[in-house]
């Protein structure tokens, strides 16, 4: 058999986006407006990629001509529904400040912000309480700014992912993409890089089907890469202990809960939670914000399960709702609702938690201008919690500061670090050439239960202590021994091993957070500390993971 | 599994391919029916259906993520009992 090998090509830019999702799309769009030669690796299609591939419709905001001229009540509604906060006052305020200036830069171009001319608020809100989620019809935003991006000359560069960013002393200069489809790695040389990967999916068991493992709310390609490649490089990252997991219909996790109109009831048809009695887009049933545990309690109390019931819904309100689910990509669902004859008036749905996908709330620490710990370096977007306004908002400011840094630094694109080039290199072509042994799916799966066994839904010190061992040993077996036998396998081998490193800053900072906290519950210390109400940063010295605890009002 | 092509109607345009963010159709050919190469790295985000000119692909849901729900009958029975 011939022997693969890895053909390299160098693309030299001032701004490398990496991840073409909302925030990377934003920050190019924005970066490439200020001048700056601009590139984005995406490793999918920037048209159809990332948590945002076919549709979001709630957008957070604080919008003056409804809410008065005062943000800080907003401010406070944010915080309070906030779980293990790890985002202080002022960098919330400023993304509210700025979430006008987004919402009418999308309408815009095209992405509608409004509902028959006016804004509509509805879902992830409490009756009597600000609302700060406006319904927008999403379906096309990726098309639209990928559109947008392109017109200010940003060059997209598709089906190529990036895994290691390219650093000299403390500064990073590029970073080494591989190509999805051919076996070829894309060397880029850059003044800033901008990270928005995304969340980091994929670790635990997917959602509520773990024998289904792309059957998951956010997108399955958003592994951590960015998280993984920060980390490598030294960058800090924060609370990655804290994990989060949502609810929805059983079993299709893409639809998440918030854009369902109905009440949430049990089997006789009464009410679980104490906000709503009646069908409404404009609350939905919010008792999940609120008490996500209610599905298990339910079935732990012989009262399980608990449905879905738009029953009472009028047909305006139920188009409206079919309109929205529409709007956030969930045409697939909407058709299978069809085919099987399920109108939720009629027939109430049932509802679960996703327990089993513990996402990491925490990641890459950014501060209000994208930037991180490491010079040249930014992050936008689901590298640290941020959704879909958040994605909106930080990446639009994190490409202006990265024009700018790119701009001002007065550096010049240097010389690449070709041992960390001919290592990834090395790996790679060891991985495309060996016949046997596991592929990714084999160690994603391994991955995935060590997680949830040792640092799932209950953590403890002899629990992450005995994750940590078996999480270290099946990286050293798949470092060893993973095949890929296409481009395609390779990037997916390439993904577990980025998912094993941050994996294992989870169980790190896990152990080390030594309170329960959120989901973030340790059965040897059941309580929260109000000492420990601050940032867990990680990061990488001399080899080492470090931590170091700070105040949230750290900047 | 999703997705599934006609396979009497795809052109071979090659949009879906283009459009999966998972590359389910890995390995697809220019002008070529598209293959479906990795049918269960699908997320059911419906782009590729979106995309296709000649409506030739549908999504088939995988039983494991069936939508289950509650049969009104006893449901109105229950509701009309209490009251």
């Amino acid at each position: 058999m011939t022997r693969i090998t890895m053909k390299e090509r160098i693309v030299e830019t001032d701004v490398l986006c990496i991840g073409g999702g909302i925030a990377g799309l934003m920050a190019a769009t924005r970066a490439a407006e200020k001048g700056a030669r601009v590139t984005v690796a995406e490793k999918a299609d920037t048209r159809f990629s990332g948590s945002g591939a076919t549709g979001n419709d709630h957008f957070l905001c604080y919008l003056p001509e409804i809410h008065g001229t005062d943000v800080e009540p907003i401010v406070n509604e944010f915080q309070l529904g906030q779980q293990g906060s790890l985002r202080n006052r002022s960098f919330i305020r400023t993304w509210l400040l700025r979430s006008e200036e987004i919402i009418n830069l999308w309408d815009n171009w095209g992405i509608p912000m409004k509902f028959n001319g006016r804004y509509v608020f509805g879902g992830h809100a409490f009756p009597g309480n600000p609302m700060y989620h406006i319904h927008y019809a999403g379906k096309d935003q990726k098309r639209i700014l990928t559109r947008k991006a392109v017109e200010k000359g940003v060059e997209i560069i598709n089906r190529v992912a990036c895994y290691e960013l390219l650093t000299e002393e403390k500064r990073v200069t590029g970073a080494i993409g591989v190509n999805t489809r051919k076996d070829e790695l894309v060397i880029f040389k850059a003044n800033a890089v901008i990270l928005s990967t995304g969340s980091a999916i994929r670790l635990y068991p997917a959602s509520s089907t773990p024998a289904w493992m792309f059957n998951t709310r956010l997108s399955p390609t958003c592994v951590g890469d960015g998280r993984a490649m920060a980390y490598r490089a030294g960058a800090e990252l924060v609370n990655m202990e804290i994990p989060v997991f949502r609810c929805g219909p059983a079993y299709f996790a893409r639809a998440g809960k918030a854009t369902w109109a109905g009440v949430l009831r049990d089997t006789a048809g009464k009410p679980v939670g104490p906000f709503v009695t009646e069908p409404s887009n404009k609350y939905g049933d919010p008792v999940v914000d609120a008490y996500q545990d209610i599905f298990l309690d339910y079935k732990k109390s012989g009262r399980g399960p608990v449905y879905m019931d738009c029953q009472g819904l009028s047909d305006e309100d139920y188009q409206q709702m079919l309109y929205w689910l529409e709007n956030e990509g969930n045409v697939g669902l909407l058709d299978h609702l069809q085919e099987e004859s399920i109108d939720p008036r009629d027939k109430p749905v049932e509802f679960r938690s996703y327990h089993y996908e513990l996402f990491p709330r925490g990641g890459i620490y950014y501060d209000e201008d994208g930037a991180t710990s490491l010079t040249g370096l930014f992050a936008a977007g689901d590298e640290l919690f941020g959704g879909i306004s958040g994605a909106a908002v930080f990446g639009w400011l994190a490409g202006e500061k990265a024009a700018h840094h790119a701009r001002n630094s007065g550096s010049t694109l240097g010389a690449i670090d070709r041992i960390c080039i001919d290592t990834l290199k090395q790996n790679i072509e060891a991985m495309r050439n060996r016949s046997v042994g596991p592929g990714w799916k084999e160690a994603n799966i391994c991955l995935q239960q060590i997680m949830y066994d040792h640092t799932g839904e209950i953590r403890s010190e002899t629990l992450l202590n005995a994750g940590l061992a078996a999480l270290k040993r099946l990286k050293k077996k798949s470092r060893e021994g993973l095949i890929a036998t296409n481009p395609h396998e390779l990037n997916r081998c390439l993904e577990v091993l980025n998912l094993l490193d941050v994996g294992e800053l989870i169980l790190v900072a896990a152990e080390e957070r030594k309170e329960t906290r959120g989901k973030h519950i340790r059965s040897d210390y059941p309580f929260t500390n109000p000492q420990m109400s601050k940032l867990l940063m990680i990061f990488r010295e001399d080899g080492q993971h470090k931590t170091e605890w700070r105040s949230i009002d750290h900047q | 599994m999703p997705p599934v092509v006609n396979e009497e109607t795809c052109i071979g345009c090659g949009e879906c391919y283009d459009a999966c963010q998972s590359d389910v159709f890995y390995g697809s050919e220019n002008e070529e029916i598209s293959i479906v190469s990795y049918p269960d790295e699908c997320w059911h985000c419906n782009a590729c259906v979106s995309v296709c000119p000649t409506e030739s692909v549908k999504l088939r849901i995988p039983l494991p993520m069936m939508v289950l729900y509650q049969e009104r009958t006893v449901r109105s029975r229950e509701r009309s009992s209490r009251a």
